[in-house]
């Protein structure tokens, strides 16, 4: 078994492990009986110094004591500056720490994206990008931008229904049109044959 | 700080899967509904929706509607033509289609099979699941009398259908009277060869207008004039702007002795490596009086194959609605044109009786055009 630090269990015994940890060091502490035994030693020295503290000599001046305290520790510091640069130990800043976990969501959410997003939303997407690509933050003016709306077509293959260039649907996905044509009101018509009897049957899909 | 970061990534991939995660597959069944009317001259006898679903997509479903009824004519005359609307959402551009068969000869108290197979869309919203309904559009007997709610003005392509077919039986008895055997066989081949060559390319109906008007220039109409229309267009012109024609306007002038309710041309695109194909049908509703004049604007845009370069543009009358609400289309003769024959499908009935022959031969072909 793998026992926490003595110094973990130290900080735990006062409360001043972060929250993570002190989750981790309570549930093998539940579990050990060397480490409580560990934490009732700390709890019992913490005590015995506390009573100590209190049997201090009367009449010391305890404010003054730690005003001079901290001069002393002061001079010691400015000291210690003029006899070589002090060494800055490498860490990451807060703003790499930020942007590594942005990174981190981003391919996240790429991840979701790609495995669960419908290809024709993806393929729209793309489109949008590569058209915004190809025409530049130059040429923006320029560029088609107007929302049209879901469009109409019509091809050999039948009709389709598309929106942001992507592909919403086609009708009559199983079977070939004999004929197909197309309302500038915004309708298409497709005709098909049934083999066997002749039978026509003309589906309309209405985009407007 | 790394013991924040890992919390927050866990939540984050929890959120991110559990959002994209179950829609993906999510397809239902589909709740269908089919209303007629209690005096509709059509009663069902069967329906049948195997494959039919609805999948999610994006903030919408996508609806497969597989259909097969089983109707029964429930009047006294011969039902000539049937047209379903199929209904996912009214409102939702997609969500509306509709299902005719033309050509038909249903007798009294006989059963007719209607099959559809249609993609729709309907909006997702909260605690509705998707659901598809069936109702009658519309009836045309063989008297040329209509029933139903029209609200698809499925009326107008079903009596242009039965004219069509009309003047194609006409035609292929005349044939058959005249040529034999041979004569209507010829005639058959000849269509089967045509439907073969007839091009059919890409055309994309664009709602809105294009803010790219970069390199845009007016092209003028040519027309096919038939000496029998009683409409006779003028001019007419159309944006042209790379591979997308928008806005045309056309000028028709009525030359019969009656008032003029609607109008349908069929628009003609060239394009500069000289390939031709119908590109759209130009409707308009209208009232025009005799011998007057009327301007028809189209706030419509097409878009072609980009690799489709505008050269000409050729317009011709289709069909014309008189205010009495009988109709006019053009006769096999004004039909025979080289670009017409080359462009524009045959009718439904011609379709249905060369299928008839492709299958059964020119026996068949002749004992059909006797039952009419």
């Amino acid at each position: 078994m793998t026992h926490p630090l003595q110094a973990d269990l130290a900080l735990y015994s006062t409360g001043d492990l972060p929250l993570w940890r002190r989750f981790v060091v309570r549930l093998h502490v539940a579990g050990c009986d060397g480490c409580r035994s560990w934490m009732a030693a700390f709890d019992s020295d913490r005590e015995s110094i506390r009573r100590l503290a209190a049997e201090m000599p009367v009449g010391v001046n305890w404010d003054r004591l730690a005003a001079e305290m901290s001069a002393n520790v002061r001079v010691g510091l400015e000291a210690g500056e003029c006899v070589a640069s002090r060494v800055h130990r490498p860490t990451l800043s807060m703003g790499w720490r930020v942007m590594a976990a942005s990174a981190g969501v981003a391919v996240l959410l790429v991840s979701a994206w790609w495995l669960n997003m419908p290809r024709t939303d993806s393929i729209a997407l793309g489109q949008a990008m590569r058209k915004l690509a190809q025409a530049g933050p130059w040429h923006l003016s320029g560029l088609d931008l107007e929302d049209r709306g879901p469009t109409v077509e019509v091809s050999a293959s039948g009709i389709q229904l598309q929106q942001n260039g992507g592909t919403l649907g086609m009708s009559q996905g199983q079977e070939r049109p004999v004929n197909v044509t197309l309302s500038v009101q915004g309708s298409a018509r497709a005709r098909y044959i049934d083999a066997d009897s002749g039978q026509i049957t003309i589906t309309g899909v209405y985009a407007q | 700080m790394r013991n924040r970061i890992f919390p927050l990534l866990l939540g984050a991939s929890a959120l991110a899967f559990g959002q994209f995660g179950p829609q993906n597959s999510a397809q239902q069944n589909l709740a269908h509904k089919i209303d007629f009317p209690h005096d509709a001259p059509v009663t069902l006898a069967g329906d049948e929706w195997g494959g039919s679903a609805a999948t999610v997509r994006g903030g919408a479903y996508a609806i497969d509607v597989r259909v097969a009824l089983s109707l029964r004519n429930a009047s006294q005359r011969r039902i000539r033509s049937i047209t379903l609307t199929v209904l996912a959402q009214e409102a939702t551009p997609g969500g509306k289609g509709s299902i005719s068969v033309p050509s038909l000869d249903v007798p009294p108290g006989e059963t007719f099979s209607v099959r559809g197979d249609l993609h729709l869309l309907r909006p997702i919203a909260a605690g509705v699941s998707p659901m598809v309904e069936v109702s009658l559009d519309g009836v045309l007997f063989d008297d040329l009398n209509f029933y139903g709610p029209d609200k698809l003005q499925s009326r107008r392509s079903m009596m242009v259908w039965e004219l069509e077919a009309r003047r194609d039986r006409q035609f292929f008895k005349a044939l058959l009277e005249q040529g034999g055997r041979e004569g209507l066989q010829k005639e058959m081949l000849a269509s089967i060869a045509r439907d073969a060559d007839r091009p059919q390319f890409g055309v994309q109906m664009v709602r809105g207008r294009a803010t790219n008007t970069a390199g845009e220039r007016d092209l003028q109409f040519a027309f096919l004039q038939f000496p029998e229309a009683p409409v006779e267009p003028t001019s007419g012109m159309a944006r042209i702007a790379g591979n997308e024609a928008r806005g045309p306007k056309l000028v028709v002038h009525n030359r019969s002795p009656r008032v003029i309710r609607y109008l349908e041309m069929g628009w003609i695109v060239r394009d500069s490596q000289g390939r031709e194909f119908l590109a759209a049908s130009l409707p308009s509703e209208m009232r025009l009086p005799p011998s007057s004049s009327s301007q028809l604007l189209q706030d419509a845009s097409l878009r072609f194959d980009p690799r489709t370069s505008v050269a000409s543009m050729t317009g011709f009358v289709s069909s014309v609605e008189f205010a009495d609400g009988s109709m006019w289309i053009p006769n096999r003769a004004e039909l025979d044109d080289p670009v017409l024959r080359r462009v524009v499908a045959p009718s439904p009935e011609e379709q249905r009786l060369v299928q008839i022959y492709r299958k059964r031969g020119v026996a068949a072909v002749i004992d059909e055009l006797k039952k009419f």
